[in-house]
């Protein structure tokens, strides 16, 4: 029945729904999952990596994460090819407004602008929607670090935890639980690593499997993207594994 | 009146053995009167490349706002910094994408290319490049800039040799030019990383 309203995105089915929006977030619900969480001194960004192959060439290839400006940096789920996209757009639009202000773009201002293209896409044009949900990390000086998430219909809301991608739901109940409002940036990188480890659907945690940044500040008050390395990780997956297997016995 | 030299400034970049210098004056002026004496006419856009803009302020300030724009944009894709060859190579683009109406600024390009080997060249303001083995000059009296570099340049001058060379080439050269002047900045780039030291010369 819904079949009639599928088509075109620039219309609404009967039931007043966005057939072509929903289904966007369908194909992003099959993606690897993307975990945020925000503490007082960094936001901790943590994804799923899908594509695993010995032949691929690991050491510059990046499937889900992104630096978007110096202050800014985004976690993808979704359609790779469509996310390329939507983040060069993002660092464009960072730049052009560093150009016209000499100063960083607020956070929430770049989310919004990205948030502002993707609803475009279901409003005109006669063409698909991303099938793009991003988790945005970021600090400026008017809100401090800050985390985001938007979806395919344009929608944005700051988060303190949040997750997107496969079994979200799942990850969602768990941050629920765990998140507390004075999270340390530990407690919150071991939290991202133990939500991923129980969304995940392989058995053990490795660090091939994952990425792992994070926002912070350094002594000198300059924002820093920070990327974990396989040796970064070894400390934190040790930890989850030994957890989850005490828990397990 | 000259828009290119209507703030006034002189801008001297030199080679030296395994490192580059780059040095501006510090005046800017409105004709003949002085506005300020702490203006520097060098960006850095990465540890190992300054550029040097003379000319016309506005279009100095413009130019290196895209510079930055640009150079930002090339480090997210690129996951690395500009070499200083192609960097050159940009800039001498986006000059000549005003051909018809350009920005009244000459820039000077000073930098280590990646293996370490010196670099410095200088444009016109649509964007003829002029590569030198050995230095070059920018500015509203870039005869005298010319003549002093000219004598005193020596090849394979260690950093702290550049260093004086540079220094009095600049303060003696914009002694002839009552538009530049009132100090100056000189930066010397090394694979190690920039030392820049600021001069005090004829405050006039």
């Amino acid at each position: 029945m819904a079949r009639r309203y599928d088509s075109r995105t620039t219309i609404f089915s009967p039931e007043g729904r966005l057939y072509q929006v929903e289904y966007a977030m369908e194909a992003i619900s099959h993606a690897g999952a993307a975990v945020g969480v925000l503490s007082k001194e960094g936001v901790v960004l943590a994804a799923e990596k899908k594509i695993m192959s010995k032949l691929l060439e690991t050491s510059k290839t990046t499937e889900k994460m992104y630096k978007l400006d110096n202050h800014v940096a985004a976690a993808v789920a979704g359609i790779t090819a469509d996310a390329n996209i939507l983040i060069n757009n993002a660092r464009l639009s960072a730049q052009r407004y560093t150009f016209t202000y000499d100063e960083p773009i607020p956070v929430e201002q770049l989310v919004q602008h990205l948030c502002d293209t993707k609803q475009g896409y279901t409003q005109y044009g006669g063409l698909r929607p991303f099938g793009v949900s991003f988790l945005f990390a970021g600090w400026d000086e008017h809100y401090g670090f800050q985390l985001y998430q938007s979806d395919p219909s344009g929608n944005y809301g700051g988060w303190k935890a949040t997750a997107i991608g496969a079994n979200n739901q799942a990850a969602q109940s768990i941050l629920r639980q765990d998140y507390k409002e004075d999270i340390t940036l530990d407690e919150a990188l071991k939290l991202v690593i133990k939500v991923l480890s129980k969304t995940m659907d392989s058995t053990e945690l490795t660090a091939d499997k994952l990425e792992l940044t994070s926002v912070t500040k350094t002594e000198s008050g300059e924002v820093k993207y920070h990327v974990f390395t396989e040796k970064d990780m070894e400390p934190l997956l040790a930890f989850a594994n030994a957890a989850s297997q005490a828990s397990t016995e | 009146m000259g828009l290119m030299s209507y703030n006034g400034g002189g801008i001297i970049a030199m080679t030296g053995k395994n490192c580059v210098a780059i040095a501006s004056d510090l005046r800017l002026g409105s004709q003949s009167t002085t506005l300020a004496v702490d203006f520097q006419k060098t960006f850095k856009i990465h540890d190992t490349l300054i550029v040097g803009l003379a000319g016309l302020v506005t279009d100095m300030q413009t130019l290196s706002q895209r510079f930055k724009f640009r150079h930002n944009l090339y480090r997210l894709r690129e996951d690395r910094d500009m070499r200083v060859s192609a960097f050159a190579n940009m800039v001498s683009s986006m000059l000549y994408e005003k051909r018809f109406g350009p920005y009244y600024c000459e820039p000077i390009i000073a930098g280590l290319e990646p293996d370490g080997t010196p670099f410095v060249m200088g444009m016109d303001l649509i964007g003829a490049q002029g590569q030198s083995e050995d230095f070059v000059v920018a500015g509203s009296n870039t005869e005298s800039l010319f003549g002093v570099c000219e004598s005193f340049y020596r090849n394979d001058m260690s950093p702290e040799e550049l260093f004086e060379t540079v220094a009095q080439c600049l303060l003696s050269g914009v002694d002839r030019d009552c538009l530049a002047g009132w100090g100056g900045i000189v930066h010397i780039i090394t694979p190690e990383g920039t030392v820049s030291r600021t001069l005090k010369g004829r405050m006039d």
